[in-house]
């Protein structure tokens, strides 16, 4: 499977290649007050607002605190950036090597003496999956 | 039929029927209030003789069928001398029903229906005078008179396309400057395009505008059909009805005007002996105006019925713990929109939806909008619906807080002031202003956005109100008022209750549209707990929990499901007996109950959930198929705070009252 590979501080996530719209430098982020941890803020890609993430909150392992790059995914509510801590680079992914825990992954895959985990993004990015900070 | 298939022709006649009955409703209630009109009746026959032939070239049997039955009607009333009857306009406004579901049956949706994308245009309009001509089919999106239907989306591009452009516009000027040392303003070249831009943004603008008449037949017909079904007689007076708003704003205001106009016939016209008696004319007078106020538009709907009864609305409240000895008959009638007080009190489903006003402000403030009510004893009620023109242009007010840039929309700000230290008191352990003779909260913007400072601020206030509440809003600093080009943030956005939306600034950076009503409900909240808001992200937060009772598996399940889907935490029980033992292990925040079930009903629950202190405040909303007025006050005496009829139920009315109940969204 073609997949590009997101570095999140120590760690590797994959991510299928289809669902990949394009990789941005850290872009100018503005914050929405009383967001909840994982929400970044919004960035304008060419007139258009979307919204990033920080993938490290996403997936429960601490935060991001500067964003070097951004993978933007074309989700199926939209466009939406994952923050990532280097370059993101392109990888195949052969069989998978195990099973993965955290919600809004998919198993395990071995590259070269790493793991990385597969994202799945629709259920990683579900409102319902997320917390709300609607009642903050 | 050479070259097109049944599916091509069935698809062209059901754009024809759209507009042919659209037209034929609009002729009926014209000819209900002038029925001598024989070129009225003229017409209606023609539309409906047309309408049976394209039916039945397009195999739809059953539509020409009822489309004859209704010629032969129309043509035995051509055939006599006498004023056309109710029951007459009845009878063929019921087979016009009858067509709709008919063709609905057949070929799905209509276009142009309230919910269908393409509009009918200006142009196009059902107001305008009856056409001789018979309506060729359309053969092409264009109707043959300079008329293009065109989807909403493709607008919405348009209008995203024409703010990119103007962005970028700017940056090249910005550019010439600082790279090439010319300045804008003296580059003719560049003034031109910034006029062509400016009219290209304006144009694109009115694009989306519709006129308010789209929408008065649907409203002349509600109007018309509560007063035969309760025998009232009402004139129907529509004024300003090509003043023109964004089409998005009058599709959401509609459901709230309905329910205006239908508590206008039902509740402020009296019958014809009492409106006789106190020396009113027999015919009671429903009208609505429309009319455009600076980037406002105001919708009126006024009758001159009996007008609200203040005293009883003062029983209410009083009854409900509202302060009421110093309400004048204004603040009386203001209380009307109170959601405790339009649920319990005032609730009517003379709509078919039981839902009270509260309802109808909540609609027209999530269209950025107010509403007002003014009313006379004996003299009559006018509900006055205030809207921006357009949601997709926002003239807003600019404040820096907490060293970040915000907008907030203008029509919520009440006025801005000086901070003046000396001037502000305090009750209730809260700093206040004093407002038009009125006291007024007052917060720091920054520590109700959780993202205050330790520093001292003197910074201006910025009053803000909604129909409900005034709040003001200490600043750092006013910046000044722009046009904002609003984009909403639906999914996967966080959805935020302090935020509108945002806009793309000229330099590309984004401006955040604060939401003026979802920040007064935060900071009252945080007065409220007399504790500051909860901190800015990177914590969780716990959501609504609501329990639902119904012994019903399918309600309770679809009760579920739709308020999961909100985002509340449910959890469910079969009947009064089992919620009230987990209630006492565990309370939640809100009670959505059935009232018949076994074991213990919804009334004998609510008083036990009254009963027990600890659960004493959590709100009660009943949700039943008992319609009875005795049914109705025994579920309020047990303490109930709202009451949902299952004849009118549906996610729209649910979600509202819970989210009403509760103070908020999830």
């Amino acid at each position: 499977m073609q997949a590009v590979l997101l570095p999140v501080h120590q760690e590797l996530y994959a991510l299928p290649v289809r669902w990949v719209r394009e990789v941005l430098t850290a872009p100018q982020i503005t914050p929405l007050p009383t967001a909840p941890p994982e929400f970044l803020g919004l960035f304008n890609l060419r007139g258009e607002i979307v919204p990033l993430f920080d993938t490290a909150a996403l997936l429960g392992i601490g935060t991001i605190d500067a964003v070097a790059f951004t993978v933007v995914l074309l989700g199926p509510q939209g466009p939406a950036g994952l923050a990532t801590t280097a370059l993101p680079h392109r990888a195949v992914l052969d069989a998978p090597t195990g099973r993965s825990e955290h919600h809004g992954t998919a198993g395990t895959f071995r590259i070269g003496d790493r793991v990385a985990v597969l994202i799945e993004p629709s259920a990683l990015l579900a409102p319902d999956r997320r917390l709300s900070a609607g009642s903050a | 039929m050479a070259g097109l298939d049944l599916a091509h022709v069935r698809a062209l006649f059901a754009q024809e029927a759209a507009v042919r009955l659209a037209r034929l409703g609009n002729q009926l209630l014209l000819l209900e209030q002038a029925s001598g009109d024989r070129e009225l009746v003229d017409s209606i026959f023609r539309e409906l003789h047309t309408l049976k032939g394209s039916s039945a070239v397009a195999g739809f049997e059953d539509v020409s069928r009822i489309a004859h039955d209704l010629e032969e009607l129309v043509d035995a009333v051509r055939g006599s001398e006498g004023a056309v009857t109710a029951e007459v306009i009845d009878r063929l406004l019921t087979g016009v029903d009858e067509l709709n579901a008919a063709i609905v049956a057949g070929v799905g949706p209509l276009m142009p229906g309230p919910d269908a994308e393409p509009d009918v245009m200006p142009a196009q309009r059902v107001e305008s005078p009856p056409s001789p001509d018979p309506v060729p089919p359309p053969r092409t999106e264009s109707d043959g008179n300079g008329v293009v239907m065109v989807p909403m989306e493709r607008l919405d591009e348009l209008v995203r396309l024409v703010g990119e452009s103007a962005s970028a516009h700017l940056r090249v000027g910005r550019m010439l400057q600082e790279r090439f040392r010319i300045d804008p303003a003296s580059c003719a070249e560049y003034i031109k395009l910034s006029r062509s831009l400016n009219d290209l943004q304006d144009r694109t603008m009115r694009t989306r505008m519709v006129p308010v008449a789209t929408m008065t037949d649907q409203m002349h017909r509600a109007a018309r059909d509560v007063a035969r079904a309760r025998n009232k007689d009402i004139r129907w007076e529509v004024r300003g009805a090509d003043t023109e708003l964004d089409r998005g704003v009058l599709h959401r205001l509609s459901e709230a005007m309905l329910h205006l106009v239908r508590n206008a016939v039902d509740h402020g016209i009296e019958c014809a002996a009492e409106r006789e008696a106190s020396g009113k004319p027999r015919q009671g007078l429903i009208r609505l105006h429309a009319m455009q106020l600076g980037s406002e538009v105001v919708i009126a709907i006024s009758d001159d019925g009996a007008g609200i009864d203040t005293e009883r609305v003062r029983e209410q409240a009083a009854r409900q713990g509202v302060d009421v000895e110093h309400m004048t008959e204004e603040d009386l009638c203001g209380l009307i929109f109170r959601s405790r007080l339009s649920t319990a009190a005032l609730v009517t489903d003379i709509s078919g939806r039981g839902v009270g006003l509260d309802v109808v402000r909540t609609t027209v403030e999530a269209a950025s909008g107010r509403v007002e009510v003014r009313s006379e004893r004996g003299v009559g009620t006018e509900f006055r619906i205030i809207v921006p023109i357009t949601l997709a242009v926002l003239r807003c007010l600019l404040v820096d807080a907490g060293g970040q840039r915000f907008a907030i929309p203008f029509h919520r700000v009440i006025t801005s002031r000086r901070y003046d230290a000396e001037a502000v008191t305090r009750a209730e352990g809260r700093p206040v202003v004093w407002v038009d003779q009125r006291p007024v909260r007052v917060s720091r913007l920054a520590d109700t956005l959780a993202m205050s400072s330790e520093e001292a601020c003197d910074g201006p206030v910025v009053v803000l109100g909604d129909t409900a509440d005034s709040h003001a809003f200490q600043v750092d600093r006013l910046v000044g008022r722009r046009d904002v080009v609003l984009k909403g943030l639906g999914p996967p956005a966080p959805h935020l209750p302090v935020v509108a939306g945002a806009g793309v600034e000229p330099d590309g950076s984004i401006l955040t549209v604060l939401d003026p009503p979802g920040l007064i409900r935060r900071a009252q909240r945080a007065a409220r707990t007399d504790a500051p808001p909860a901190p800015a992200g990177r914590h969780s937060v716990r959501r609504h929990q609501v329990m639902v009772v119904d012994d019903a598996l399918t309600v309770r399940e679809l009760q579920r499901s739709i308020l999961e889907r909100a985002g509340y935490e449910v959890r469910v029980a079969g009947d009064g007996a089992q919620a009230l033992s987990s209630l006492l292990q565990q309370p939640c925040d809100l009670v959505l109950t059935d009232v018949e079930m076994p074991n213990m009903d919804g009334f004998a629950l609510t008083e036990a959930i009254r009963a027990t202190p600890a659960l004493a405040n959590v709100p009660v909303l009943m949700l039943t198929s008992r319609a009875g007025d005795s049914d109705r006050q025994r579920g309020l005496d047990a303490g109930a705070d709202g009451y949902i009829l299952k004849s009118g139920f549906d996610e729209g009315s649910l979600l509202a009252a819970v989210n009403r109940l509760l103070g908020s969204t999830p």
